[in-house]
């Protein structure tokens, strides 16, 4: 009996115009989506590589320890073709400093090369399923109840031994099995566009993520058939059930989401970043101040009346690098990084505090628009997407929290190995060649060299030292969470989606049990 | 056959729609109810097919009831609406098909389906066309076919001849005429005194929800049927002018 009105549904919404239109729009937005996220996947790959490159060309150039100053580059996701997530806001690059804990990656954005072209509208596949399922799933179902009352079939059929759970579970069913599909039909699509597009290679755990993807999307599905259900349940007439379809699309697509990010931003505050920065700075300038008092003191305790270099190259975050300078300077500087570069790493601990309590605001407030937006299947839906795929704010977030226990690392081998402490953090010449001011006069004096003239000695030129061996300090591999630990993030999304479809159906049974079929 | 024991029905907003009808129709009989609109013929069939619950009274399909065995009952029965639409972009073999399974005719063939479509007056060009083509009369000759092709002890028709021509009508109720014959229960609400005149074997006629008349084919051959109908109907006019007038 189900299987007999189902499959007359089927039938009948097979040959309907709105089949075909739904159809044809799928034909047409999902290749057009899909071509614009390969490129851009391409595009943010290509970046990523050349930015790899000269990340890789820098650390195999170092030749001192100061200068170990990681850039971590962010692999593309090949699920972002997928679901963009925030993946559009962030940048590709973190610079791991001794200085600061990493907060959010800078650099390129996964935005086109033209920012002028960022006006540009563009909507990323889980966007075209959440809008184009819904609203094929609501013009399907707004009339699935009232049209059979309006034409008269309804009491046909109920003069026959039909129940009402039967008829509703007949009527479900056929419309299930009308778009599921189109759905399965979009994500073929999908699946043929990036395996015939060069340069993208999906992993197993890539493919896994790409079949739950379609399981959430199924899900969702059926929210909006049962939500469309009710709404015919409760109609009496096909005219008033498409209006209100159409306002509950609009609501639940467009509405919630935006009024989510407004309400999460009005009810949880977020500290602003100026005033962040603003704390900062000040942390800054007290370890730039306790630096020059240090700088001061050491120099006092060695009695000297300055320090010299021939050639130093100095930069942020304790970069500090130089050869041909006297005993005095060297010692002056292993004295000074032995008390500022765990300094460096206190002003870093303090700065801390100060960017934790604006990411947990910021945290707060994400978590805040993304409770509010479970007002919206089609969020949550989003929500789930973007968990699947990993550019959720919560697999940046993992990311970055990677990166810091890594730059913990790193910390930890330059404390291991007493790098703070020694010449090599900041000179590759062997202190044996180390000469004393008075040493050092007394050869130029003697003609060995001549400093005015340039003539000196090749082991005072950096051209003269081989990069550090490096392979010993660590390096960052991105722990990506495999396909089972990303089903668990997702899982409880998941049931949410699954709990609101599992009430609309409650819903749509009681309002049917009611439902006049004169 | 069909039956009702002191059936009731008050809606919602308190209409009694329904007050204690009393009614049997036994195999081999056609029934008209007449009465105007709203005089309770549609309440009577909805709670035949249980579309409706009763208020209070019972109500009987092949002396099973319909409030306890709602799905059983309607093993017994068929129906034949006013102003069915069926599926437009079925053909009427299509309709009828699906009619048949949802009624139980799991076996049937093409050819049943055809000699039924023939014996309700069908074009043999109309078989296959799809239903959106068919005029309405057309249409309610497939609506009749499925309710023949059901082969139900029991027909309910609720304003079959409306819009009809007269030839279709007509055919209709030689149709009707035949069903009786093989035994059939048949309970037709109609405005359609002359059919009734023509081929029911009893006639009842409903007033506010009461019927207030039985007479079987001698008595309402002798009394003039359209002189009571009419009757009945004038009061029912003149009782609505002076609800109109208070």
């Amino acid at each position: 009996m189900i299987w007999l009105i189902a499959k007359k549904d089927f039938l009948l919404n097979l040959t309907s115009p709105r089949f075909i239109i739904g159809f044809l729009l799928c034909v047409v937005i999902i290749p057009f989506t899909m071509i614009v996220s390969v490129d851009g996947y391409r595009n943010q790959r290509r970046v990523y590589e050349v930015d790899q490159a000269e990340v890789k060309k820098n650390w195999n150039e170092i030749k001192v320890y100061s200068a170990v100053r990681p850039v971590v580059v962010a692999e593309p996701q090949p699920l972002g073709i997928f679901t963009r997530g925030v993946s559009d806001n962030m940048g590709n690059q973190v610079n791991v400093r001794l200085g600061e804990y990493p907060l959010f990656p800078s650099g390129h954005a996964g935005t086109r090369d033209n920012p002028l072209l960022n006006a540009f509208f563009s909507i990323d596949f889980t966007t075209v399923i959440a809008i184009l399922m819904s609203l094929l799933a609501l013009v399907f179902s707004y009339d699935l109840f009232t049209r059979e009352r309006e034409e008269g079939t309804m009491k046909l059929v109920f003069s026959n031994g039909v129940g009402r759970v039967a008829f509703l579970a007949a009527k479900f069913t056929g419309l299930f099995i009308t778009l599921v599909p189109i759905l399965a039909f979009s994500f073929v699509l999908s699946i043929l566009i990036i395996v015939l597009s060069p340069g993208v290679a999906f992993s197993p755990s890539d493919w896994t993520g790409v079949v739950l993807l379609f399981g959430a999307a199924l899900i969702y599905l059926v929210v909006f058939i049962l939500l469309g259900m009710l709404i015919s349940a409760l109609s009496k007439k096909s005219s008033t059930a498409i209006v209100v379809s159409l306002l509950a699309w609009v609501w639940l697509l467009f509405l919630v989401p935006d009024m989510a990010y407004y309400g999460a931003q009005s009810l949880s505050k977020a500290v602003p970043y100026d005033n962040v920065a603003f704390s900062l700075d000040e942390v800054d300038r007290a370890f730039e101040k306790a630096t020059d008092e240090r700088w001061e003191k050491v120099q006092k305790e060695m009695a000297l009346d300055g320090i010299g270099h021939w050639n130093w190259n100095g930069g942020r975050d304790g970069y500090d690098e130089m050869y041909g300078c006297v005993y005095e300077t060297y010692e002056f500087h292993r004295r000074l990084n032995t008390w500022r570069e765990p300094e460096r790493l206190a002003s870093a601990d303090k700065k801390w505090v100060y960017q934790k309590e604006w990411l947990d605001g910021l945290i707060k407030q994400e978590n805040l628009r993304k409770v509010l937006s479970w007002l919206s299947p089609a969020e949550m839906f989003r929500q789930v997407a973007s968990s699947l795929c990993h550019t959720s704010p919560s697999s940046y977030l993992a990311y970055m929290d990677q990166v810091r226990r890594y730059r913990e690392s790193l910390v930890r081998y330059f404390e291991s190995k007493k790098l703070f402490e020694s010449y090599t953090y900041f000179t590759q010449q062997d202190p044996a060649t180390f000469l004393t001011i008075e040493q050092m006069n007394q050869m130029e004096r003697d003609g060995f060299f001549d400093t005015q003239n340039f003539k000196v000695p090749e082991h005072w030129d950096s051209e003269y030292y081989k990069p550090l061996n490096l392979s010993d300090v660590p390096v960052f591999v991105y722990q990506q969470p495999g396909a089972l630990a990303t089903l668990g993030s997702a899982m409880g999304l998941i049931a949410a989606l699954l709990g609101v479809a599992i009430v609309v159906l409650i819903a749509v049974i009681a309002a049917f049990m009611k439902y006049d079929v004169r | 056959m069909l039956k009702a024991i002191e059936l009731s029905k008050r809606y919602e907003d308190g209409h009694l729609a329904l007050d204690s009808l009393n009614l049997e129709i036994k195999p081999g009989e056609i029934f008209f109810l007449l009465g105007a609109n709203g005089a309770g013929k549609t309440t009577t069939i909805n709670l035949f097919l249980n579309f409706i619950e009763p208020s209070s009274g019972s109500l009987f399909i092949n002396d099973i009831d319909v409030v306890k065995s709602p799905l059983e009952t309607k093993k017994y029965v068929s129906f034949v609406s006013e102003n069915v639409m069926l599926y437009g972009n079925f053909s009427a073999r299509q309709n009828l098909d699906f009619f048949a399974r949802l009624g139980g005719k799991t076996t049937l063939t093409k050819t049943d389906y055809y000699n039924v479509m023939r014996s309700v007056g069908l074009q043999e060009e109309a078989f296959e066309r799809k239903l959106k083509t068919f005029s309405k009369g057309m249409r309610q000759k497939v609506g009749l076919a499925i309710a023949i092709i059901k082969d139900a002890d029991n027909v309910i028709l609720d304003e079959p001849t409306s819009g009809l021509d007269p030839k279709s009508a007509s055919e209709l109720m030689q149709i009707l005429v035949n069903l009786r014959n093989k035994g059939k229960s048949i309970l037709m609400c109609t405005h359609d005194i002359f059919r009734a005149k023509a081929v029911a074997d009893r006639v009842g006629i409903m007033k506010e929800g009461r019927l207030v008349m039985l007479r079987n084919r001698e008595e309402f051959m002798q009394d003039d049927l359209e002189k009571i109908y009419l009757h009945y109907m004038q009061e029912a006019v003149m009782f609505d002018d002076i609800n109109v007038i208070a």
